[in-house]
């Protein structure tokens, strides 16, 4: 269905600052008109959406794909299905598939395995280095010909030699880099953040300048080569601070935080459960505090979701051994509306700017929009929908959440298709 | 001892696994205190058994090597009269590809009633207990030490053995009230102090940890300890010194430089101990590196050190944390009234 009216939706869009209750004509997948009232012209859908919530389709600037390598954690078909729930309508990959995506022949094979009807847009980090090593370039050109969105590994480069030189060299492209400042030494074998709860819990600790000196460091890189630079994973309040400094000093980065950062912190440790595990570990309830101002105030770009899809047996295992990270995709959208935005800490459009706008801004690409004229990318929300987080309704083949079994409200209930078509996610059936 | 506010006590027991002791209440710790030395008397009598958990099943799955904790419980638990099974990891099926929850349901499927856990890493008892609960199996879960976050037995057998030391015949919490207890070597990495604190603060003693602040992080004020980073103010007028475990690999991660300047600093000496009370009494969790913690003379000197007081109060305390635990109230041995 190309052709539809949504009547009386509460349409929100960043980019235009628009907030109100309209109706809304999508005529063959682009938007028609938006009015206060619209008649609908003969043979549309009308789809009365009143206490719904329409904003652009939601962009995740990384996740982990599982296949090709790991697909007992996840399939692709899985994953897509996740993140359709979630109101996704385009998602990046991180290139570290077994085998790794660090050669142009590790896109070729994906058009195959997205099928001809991929509902979504997806798009490939390609690698920095050679089988994500941090020792030897990747063919870099090579892999930007093929079409990669950008260039990250993921995980942290070695030493700040290596990065001055990649840096250097795709500097003529101007295209995404993102970076993860993480000092591996300084970590050690820590599992949770420095502090008096990691104490008490005998957590081997995390220093906060685990992040913050490699940080400082790459910053400093950054200002001297001037190639624009993503930062990954921040989860710090001197993070914040120092993004701050950098970005009034005219250093050219942008820099996002995994969602659960804004929600979770070292308070909620005490149960040690195995699914609280992450990389870079909870912050304090300081860091969270800071990272919602620093998304407000817009010295934190974006909102990533680095959905991680992990077996249950690989993640029921103990604490300190569990394999970092979580997915999201079904969970992003509700649980920050829920305790951002309900409680005002957030306007609503806050929320979608760090979800969709400033993530696509962050790789280069438009914004969807919901203004007349433009594409029909889309996703409808509907706050009030309780559930229960369930294998089958996160729509994905992992659950390693620290919200199984939990409830929630708001639920994403329709999106756009990849040509703007009206997708319900409410029939039985419709999304995984 | 008074016997009707000890059965009050006892009726009043709700706990069905004991995790740490950061929520444990006073008349909790009053009521393993009681109950230890009940099961101390009966051990010091010529038939030490009672039938008290007869038909009962005690799991100990230590994942992690041990002698002394391990033989405690096991002990403990045949002195109640309970069936003891056994599981160590390198004889297990977690070789095999099984998880740990399906080693424990495998026990619950043998008719497990209690489970004595230690593993190596820290929450491994709650993910335990978490999924007896979910599966309403009953089971009760027991600590017996994971990784660096708690090993609750061990305070309470040292709660009990310096409480008796005070009060022979009514071991009781309010008997630490205002005591001067320092713990000193390597605080961070030690389940047993981190016990240990709560049951102290909970009894009013004054905690102080002495160590490098490598080994004793700052970060021990806001749980209630007083951190010092030499031995002497920490020593003043202590009424008991708890000398902790440290481990050769400390060096490597780069917390101490040597042993030999590690004893320098802190290690327990008769001309250190001279800084305490007179009656200053000498604790550790064992096992001890003698010559590296404390020396050899105040270890062995049976005026200083309750180090075995400590171990043969566990298998009492072990016995009483057992017997509560599997709801033993409701079926109190004779013996015990």
């Amino acid at each position: 269905m190309r052709d539809y009216l949504l009547q009386q939706v509460r349409c929100l869009d960043p980019v235009s600052g628009q907030d109100a209750v309209l109706d809304i004509w999508v005529a063959a997948g682009r938007i028609e008109a938006m009015a206060p009232q619209l008649s609908p012209p003969s043979g549309v859908t009308v789809i009365p959406a009143a206490g719904r919530i329409l904003g652009p389709g939601l962009v995740d600037l990384y996740s982990h794909s599982s296949e090709p390598g790991y697909e007992s954690r996840e399939t692709i078909a899985s994953l897509l299905a996740a993140a359709q729930g979630g109101g996704f309508t385009r998602i990046h990959l991180l290139p570290d598939m077994a085998p790794p995506l660090d050669r142009p022949a590790g896109l070729a094979d994906w058009p195959r395995r997205l099928g001809h009807e991929c509902p979504i847009q997806v798009g490939f980090w390609g690698a920095l280095t050679q089988n994500l090593a941090g020792e030897q370039m990747a063919e870099l050109a090579d892999l930007r010909q093929a079409g990669v969105v950008g260039f990250t590994d993921g995980r942290p480069l070695p030493h700040l030699g290596l990065v001055r030189r990649l840096l250097e060299y795709v500097k003529p492209w101007g295209i995404p880099v993102a970076l993860w400042p993480w000092e591996s030494r300084l970590a050690g074998v820590g599992v949770a953040r420095e502090g008096a709860i990691a104490l008490a819990l005998g957590l081997p600790e995390v220093p906060a300048s685990t992040e913050t000196a490699a940080l400082a460091a790459l910053l400093e890189v950054i200002a001297s080569v001037d190639t624009a630079v993503h930062l990954l994973r921040i989860s710090t309040a001197r993070s914040v601070e120092l993004l701050r400094q950098a970005r009034n000093s005219g250093v050219p980065v942008t820099a996002s935080t995994p969602w659960f950062h804004l929600l979770l912190s070292t308070t909620d440790l005490g149960s040690l459960h195995p699914h609280l595990r992450v990389t870079p570990p909870l912050g304090t309830p300081e860091d969270r505090e800071a990272l919602i101002a620093g998304i407000t105030a817009g010295w934190v770009d974006a909102v990533a979701v680095d959905h991680t899809p992990y077996t249950y047996e690989e993640k029921t295992v103990p604490f300190g051994v569990a394999p970092s990270g979580m997915v999201g995709y079904g969970l992003v959208l509700p649980l920050l509306w829920e305790r951002l935005v309900t409680p005002g800490s957030w306007e609503a459009r806050t929320l979608w700017k760090a979800l969709s706008t400033r993530p696509a801004a962050c790789l280069g690409q438009a914004p969807p929009q919901l203004i007349p004229g433009s594409r029909a990318e889309w996703v409808l929300f509907d706050p009030d929908l309780p559930w229960d987080v369930t294998p089958q309704t996160l729509c994905s083949q992992a659950i390693n959440t620290p919200w199984l079994h939990q409830s929630c409200r708001g639920r994403v209930v329709a999106l756009s298709s990849i040509d703007g078509s009206y997708r319900s996610l409410e029939q039985p059936g419709a999304s995984c | 001892m008074v016997r009707a506010e000890e059965d009050t006590l006892t009726h009043l027991w709700q706990r069905r696994h004991l995790l740490s002791l950061a929520d444990f209440q006073p008349w909790e710790y009053d009521t393993v205190l009681q109950v230890a030395a009940s099961f101390e008397a009966v051990l010091s009598r010529r038939t030490k058994k009672v039938p008290a958990l007869q038909g009962k099943v005690v799991a100990v799955l230590f994942f992690e090597s041990s002698t002394r904790t391990r033989g405690s419980f096991e002990l403990a638990a045949k002195r109640l009269s309970a069936d003891t099974l056994n599981f160590s990891a390198g004889t297990s099926s977690l070789t095999k590809g099984e998880t740990i929850l399906d080693t424990a349901k495998t026990l619950v499927a043998m008719g497990t009633d209690l489970m004595v856990i230690r593993h190596q890493q820290a929450g491994v008892p709650d993910l335990i207990a978490e999924e007896m609960d979910r599966s309403h199996t009953g089971v009760g879960v027991l600590n017996a030490g994971d990784g660096q976050h708690a090993h609750p037995t061990q305070a309470l057998l040292d709660l009990f053995t310096m409480c008796t030391v005070l009060d022979p015949e009514a071991p009781r919490l309010e008997v630490l009230q205002g005591k001067k207890v320092a713990i000193v070597g390597d605080v961070r990495h030690s389940r047993v102090a981190r016990s240990n604190l709560h049951s102290l603060l909970a009894a009013g003693a004054e905690v102080h940890l002495a160590g490098p602040p490598t080994l004793v992080p700052e970060g021990f004020t806001e749980l209630g300890a007083q951190v010092h980073w030499s031995l002497e103010p920490a020593l003043r007028d202590a009424d008991f010194v708890m000398a902790l475990r440290l481990q050769q690999e400390r060096m490597a991660g780069h917390f101490i430089p040597s042993l030999r300047e590690y004893h320098q600093q802190f290690g327990i000496t008769r001309e250190r101990l001279a800084l305490c009370k007179p009656a200053v009494r000498l604790l550790h969790p064992g096992p001890t590196n003698r010559g590296v913690e404390l020396t050899s003379d105040v270890m062995d000197d049976p005026h200083l050190s309750l180090v075995s007081r400590q171990v043969t109060s566990g298998v009492a305390v072990r016995m009483a944390v057992l017997y509560l635990l599997a709801g033993g109230a409701s079926e109190r041995p004779a013996v015990m009234r």
